[in-house]
């Protein structure tokens, strides 16, 4: 350990990343602030239990004791610190928040990843209607072509369609539970040696292309034709339909893809469920989707709610980063003041140098290769 | 659209490198290698070669589509990305084998090597045992050899090594194969190329068997 060595999984930013960084940060406030959100803050530090509905694999999260004993985490999620905050404060409903912050997932040690991740988002909480997803991905899909993201993939899913299709399967529930989780995994292997036995059933044709069912689409529609007719999945088929005719009609540039066949980000989601990327990502760069029952880890109550959070780490990595512009130092003597502070506001990338002499200011101008603007001379 | 496939470089890449061409991959610059460790020249496949548990970390990091490795680094390093398809090739098996004094059943905190500690804390949970365990990075049969430990959890192929070191085999554990993983976002960018590699893999293993 070194009082000058960072702890693995952390990094300092600055300069442009830092600039660029809050950019990004700007422009998805701004859009969510003009639709009328509002701001919530929640604290990096909550008790563990907050956060108990997540999946442990999947964020292990930097632990603490406080002078109670009790264990507190630095927040590996923004979400849920938000419902508890609802169950808490009574709030009414129906509302719109927005946010941005850092939540923190501890990673394997030295593999190139990082620990504090930065997120912005939204949560709309109390409207049943498919009207929410659709200003969830209406504005996701506006900050997206601001940020300048050209050619964005939306993924759409749902949360109870497997459930649905697993349902009306003829198999026992340990099968399915083998079934569904082979087909979550992608292990293609196994799960093609679980569907043996089902070979000569109505459902074959279907299930043996299931863990592909992702992609296009309409390829994926048709896809849906080998599969028996089942009532349930039928709201879910047009909710889906729906969706994608109304961002394809207001982003002609979002190619909008479907996945029948993914495990949801989280348990505690209920509905629809979205993730974008652009085709050089190495991250999604939005996720989200509807939850419904995530206030009743907290209350008695349910209440609907649909959200998303921008990875703004990832946005940034994939962002075209400018070259640093030449800086202007403005020198001016102490009688000067208002005077320099005028011209720096009206001179681009400019600051005032606080040097006590024009020497002085000369020497930090040579060192930071920036124009000086000599007032004192004036 | 190009399938960058990072490769077990060793055992892995010999014994899977049939495969691969039965399936319609040029290998040729890998079988002609030297000492090259990037292949960039077929405009459908880029392969790199490089150690297991580093296959994992190109993968997970976005910097490669799809890794051929072994089970064994799989379930050592929790893999998070889709693990498709068992290729079926590079079959070996844990054991738990020690000198031929060993007594399994001996009412004390074992000492075990090995270079899987994971592997090795689940198999002694499962057996309701507590152990202690030392990570090995290679050449594990020393251990009991030299008084280290009371016994090792390693991979075995053929079993020679342990005969020629005066080992025996106390039990069987997990089997081993090379296996196809798949960076889970490079699956929806690439799914066409993907789909059919892998169409093209399953085609080479029926007619194999």
């Amino acid at each position: 350990m070194s009082n000058k060595t960072l702890p693995t999984g952390t990094r300092d930013e600055f300069g442009t990343i830092a600039m660029v960084k809050d950019q990004v940060i700007q422009t998805i406030q701004q859009n969510f602030k003009h639709r009328g959100f509002k701001k919530i803050i929640t604290p990096l530090l909550e008790y563990r239990d907050v956060f108990q509905s997540l999946a442990p694999q999947a964020y292990q999260p930097y632990q603490f004791i406080d002078e109670h004993g009790d264990t507190l985490v630095l927040r590996p999620d923004m979400t849920l610190p938000v419902a508890r905050m609802m169950s808490a404060t009574g709030i009414d409903t129906p509302i719109k928040w927005y946010y941005s912050g850092d939540v923190f997932r501890v990673k394997k040690r030295m593999s190139g990843s990082y620990n504090q991740i930065t997120q912005a988002g939204m949560e709309i909480i109390g409207y049943r209607s498919l009207k929410a997803e659709w200003e969830c991905l209406v504005a996701a899909s506006e900050i997206s072509q601001k940020l300048g993201i050209a050619d964005m993939t939306l993924e759409l899913s749902h949360a109870k369609f497997v459930p649905n299709v697993l349902a009306a399967l003829p198999i026992s529930a340990p099968m399915a539970d083998n079934l569904v989780q082979a087909l979550y995994d992608k292990d293609l292997t196994q799960y093609q040696a679980l569907l043996e036995p089902l070979v000569n059933d109505p459902f074959y044709p279907f299930l043996k292309d299931w863990p592909w069912l992702f992609g296009d689409f309409d390829a994926v529609l048709d896809q849906l034709t080998q599969l028996p007719k089942i009532a349930t999945l039928e709201s879910i088929i047009a909710d889906l339909r729906a969706t994608k005719a109304f961002i394809s009609q207001r982003f002609p540039n979002v190619t909008v893809t479907l996945d029948l066949c993914v495990q949801p980000p989280q348990t505690y989601y209920t509905g629809m469920v979205f993730h974008a990327y652009s085709q050089d990502a190495t991250s999604y760069l939005f996720s989200g989707g509807r939850y419904d029952k995530l206030l009743t880890n907290f209350q008695q109550t349910a209440q609907p709610a649909v959200g998303l959070a921008f990875d703004i780490d990832a946005i940034v990595a994939q962002r075209h980063l400018p070259k640093a512009p030449q800086e202007t130092l403005i020198y001016f003597e102490a009688d000067q003041w208002a005077h320099a502070e005028a011209l720096q506001a009206r001179t681009p990338n400019s600051n005032l140098c606080l040097a006590d002499s024009f020497k002085q200011a000369q020497q930090i101008a040579q060192q930071q290769n920036a124009q000086l603007i000599n007032l004192a001379e004036r | 659209m190009t399938l960058k496939i990072a490769l077990t470089k060793g055992r892995t890449e010999k014994q899977v490198l049939p495969l691969l061409q039965a399936a319609g991959i040029n290998c040729d610059p890998i079988v002609n290698k030297g000492r090259q460790l990037i292949f960039n020249d077929d405009p459908d496949y880029h392969f790199i070669l490089a150690k297991g548990p580093d296959v994992l970390t190109y993968l997970n990091r976005g910097a490669m589509d799809i890794g051929i490795v072994g089970s064994d680094i799989l379930v050592e390093q929790q893999n998070p990305q889709y693990d498709m398809l068992d290729l079926n090739t590079g079959r070996c098996r844990f054991v738990l084998a020690s000198t031929p004094d060993f007594d399994p059943s001996q009412t004390k905190r074992k000492i075990i090597a090995t270079k899987y500690p994971l592997i090795t804390q689940t198999y002694f949970e499962q057996i309701g045992e507590d152990v202690e365990i030392i990570k090995i990075e290679g050449s594990v049969e020393l251990a009991p050899l030299v008084g280290l430990a009371d016994a090792i959890v390693d991979i075995v192929e053929t079993g020679t090594t342990l005969r020629e070191n005066n080992l025996k085999v106390y039990a069987e554990l997990q089997a081993v194969s090379t296996h196809l993983v798949v960076n889970r976002l490079a699956l929806k960018q690439k799914r066409a190329a993907i789909y059919q590699l892998i169409a093209q893999l399953q085609k080479a293993q029926k007619s194999e068997v």
